[in-house]
């Protein structure tokens, strides 16, 4: 089996390090506009009354319908229907934003209105004004409180992000499902990308988690669980 | 635009078809209520041995929760249906074959047994210790507390949290069609490719997925609110 | 039954939340200068009636004047009442500092950052001024060495002073105080008295809301006891304390000093 490893995996390392890229990149740029919509969807859920509506209706498509399905509509009816996207990189990248786009919303509005009231009223008798209030003292600490959601969507974002390679995008998943369908010799390609999945998902929350912490150490509160 | 929009909406190919999309449906519940089964076999043992006062036993546990919950679930599915069955045919010496079905059952159960270990979990530690020393302060046996004092709070406890997983675990079984199993969204492709009409079949799916989700969620937040209020969870 | 130096004047003061009348027609005169508190029960309305004075919470009818200026409304040219801009309100607020019960310091920011967040933010100050303020403040509370730590590494007390450095940053024309004191343990409510005290004795408008009797008092100049939303007592300390005329207010006295 280890030479099988050998011509399977290593020789192949650079055409699966090419796919590892391509992840990234998908799951890099999903979540940035993830982050950037579910904030947007909560904020007119929150704060504008008359399309605050459409804010629910949109978070609640993007948390039940499943990545999969989401994928395949925005790729095969969204061009038709709006005429973006125009490859299917920018499909998967929408579709995975858009799942972890409603997750984040309910999370940034819990967090919103999770925070004491006593802190918006010391800033309202200062006399900050409702933007500066947001600005300087809301958003600063939401973000500390949603630190653990953050990363949880961002491992959904790269756990999610394998279903891309079914739309031809050549990330990772591909790659490695190219090599077993070429060779069909599945059992050392396969459980190596599953390997290099996991660990990567997993230092990455561990980054994540031990960034949190020295955050939350610095101003002297006790770490999350 | 407008056309494509009244295209897409337009769901009576949807309801043409609906005899078939309704039997891939079936799949899906299937497949998710097997899935629901193994992985609460599997949580329950799992949570509890994460709590063992043995050692190597609490390790093992916590290190098959990690390992399954930071596992993409399609990538495990792949490897369930591909890979598991060369590996038990050479140690058993025998041909061995998995069904789509057994695969996707086998893999849903088992990667959502992870997160749900940890619900399992978080629900036995809610309980106050003092409600244990209570109990053994009258003489409770070790059996008779985790029967009567601990499991019943403990599942109410972890019941809400274990409900959002199960809506998660039905929308996973929406990656069964791409090892061949003939659920929803394999039937929507196949019709695709005979009608040639994406629009309305993939924005008919993906709202009947919604639908169905979110009439879920509702009945799962009714409950929660209805048994918090009993002062159960 | 204003006097040339009324700095806040209250006039037929009403609030109610829902069918809950909380305040019943308050009316009252402060003098600049004076420590002016409030005592009575809890739900008697006390919290309420300084919430409004600042605008925290909407007055359903009444007036309040700050320096002879109106807040939270204007009266236009031909003598309607119309409801403030919020960028009014805002500046209204800025000239009476607030100190809450639960201290509310932000806790993403040291307690220097804390102070000087109002002045540079609203007053727009540049950094050294407002750095220079902020010190000044927090030496005047005995916190100076603490400047650069995060609330949550200071006690109660601490913070609570901190908070009042912060109310005072902005150089309020009047300050006041929510149950200052009624979240500290027993031990530190001391340090946040004194600096109260000298405040007084700076000559600091106080607007107090309080259970500390002894507080009331010593320092006091004038004090209104409150109930179920009107006003029960009202004059100085001596005669509310020793000679109340309410038969309810005795109860309360007698209750509470024991």
């Amino acid at each position: 089996m280890l030479d099988n490893f050998n011509r399977l995996v290593l020789a192949n390392l650079h055409t699966l390090g090419a796919g590892l890229s391509v992840t990234a990149y998908v799951c890099f740029f999903s979540f940035l506009l993830a982050v950037v919509l579910g904030a947007m969807a909560c904020l007119v859920r929150l704060y504008v009354p008359f399309i605050r509506i459409v804010a629910i209706g949109y978070i609640e498509f993007c948390r039940a319908t499943p990545i999969f399905v989401q994928l395949l509509w925005v790729n095969y009816v969204w061009p038709e229907l709006f005429g973006f996207p125009k490859s299917v990189v920018g499909a998967g990248i929408i579709a995975l934003a858009l799942q972890s786009s409603g997750y984040l919303a309910e999370t940034f509005r819990s967090g919103i209105e999770g925070l004491p009231k006593g802190q918006r009223e010391a800033a309202l008798a200062v006399g900050m004004t409702h933007f500066q209030i947001m600005r300087r003292i809301v958003m600063p600490q939401v973000l500390l409180v949603m630190a653990p959601s953050l990363v949880n969507q961002m491992t959904v974002v790269i756990k999610s992000s394998t279903l891309v390679s079914v739309i031809a995008i050549p990330d990772l998943m591909y790659e490695a499902l190219k090599i077993v369908n070429a060779w069909f010799e599945p059992i050392e390609v396969l459980t190596s990308t599953a390997l290099i999945y996991v660990v990567a998902i997993f230092l990455i929350s561990m980054l994540a988690k031990r960034v949190s912490d020295r955050f939350r150490n610095k101003y002297g509160l006790a770490a999350q669980a | 635009m407008w056309d494509s929009l009244r295209q897409s909406l337009d769901l009576t190919l949807f309801w043409e078809y609906r005899t078939i999309l309704l039997r891939g449906l079936l799949q899906n519940i299937y497949i998710f209520f097997g899935g629901a089964l193994l992985a609460t076999a599997l949580a329950f043992a799992i949570g509890a041995a994460r709590l063992s006062k043995r050692g190597t036993v609490r390790v093992l546990s916590t290190g098959y929760a990690e390992l399954f919950r930071n596992t993409p679930e399609y990538v495990f599915l792949i490897w369930v249906y591909y890979v598991l069955p060369i590996i038990f045919s050479r140690l058993l010496a025998t041909k061995f074959n998995f069904s789509p079905y057994a695969a996707a059952v086998l893999a849903l159960g088992v990667s959502y047994s992870g997160f749900l270990s940890e619900t399992v979990r978080a629900g036995i530690l809610a309980i106050p210790r003092t409600h244990i020393d209570a109990a053994m302060a009258l003489g409770m046996s070790r059996w008779m507390i985790m029967r009567r004092i601990i499991a019943p709070q403990a599942i109410r406890r972890m019941l809400p949290e274990a409900l959002n997983q199960y809506v998660s675990l039905f929308k996973a079984t929406s990656l069964v069609s791409l090892i061949a199993v003939e659920d929803l969204m394999y039937q929507v492709s196949m019709i695709t490719v005979h009608e040639m009409r994406p629009l309305p079949l993939y924005t008919g799916a993906a709202l009947l997925y919604c639908g169905i989700i979110i009439a879920a969620a509702q009945c799962i937040q009714h409950l929660s609110d209805r048994w918090r209020q009993r002062g159960w969870a | 039954m204003t006097t040339p130096e009324a700095i806040i004047r209250v006039v037929n003061l009403r609030k109610s939340f829902g069918p809950l009348d909380v305040l019943c027609g308050i009316t009252f005169d402060v003098r600049e200068g004076s420590v002016f508190t409030i005592i009575g029960a809890s739900g008697s309305g006390k919290s309420t009636l300084l919430r409004c004075l600042n605008y925290l919470e909407q007055p359903t009818s009444g007036e309040i004047y700050l320096d002879g200026k109106p807040i939270g409304f204007r009266i236009e040219a031909d003598g309607r009442r119309v409801p403030d801009t919020a960028a009014n309100i805002n500046r209204m607020r800025a000239e009476l500092g607030m100190v809450f019960q639960q201290f509310n310091l932000w806790p993403h920011l040291t307690a220097i950052e804390n102070i000087i967040e109002a002045p540079l933010r609203v007053k727009r100050l540049a950094r050294k001024e407002a750095l220079d303020i902020g010190r000044h403040f927090l030496g005047k509370v005995n916190l100076f060495d603490k400047e650069n730590e995060y609330p949550a590494r200071l006690s109660g007390g601490q913070q609570q002073r901190v908070a009042i450095a912060r109310a005072m940053a902005m150089q309020p024309k009047v300050m006041l105080f929510d149950e200052a004191t009624s979240a500290l343990d027993p031990e530190l409510t001391g340090e946040v008295l004194e600096v109260m005290r000298a405040l007084a004795k700076e000559g600091t408008t106080m607007l107090v809301v309080t259970h500390e009797m002894g507080f009331a008092r010593e320092v006091s100049d004038r004090v209104m006891f409150l109930h179920n939303g009107q006003i029960e007592e009202d004059g100085s300390p001596e005669s509310v304390f020793n000679a109340p005329r309410s038969e309810r207010c005795r109860q309360f006295l007698s209750k509470v000093l024991h």
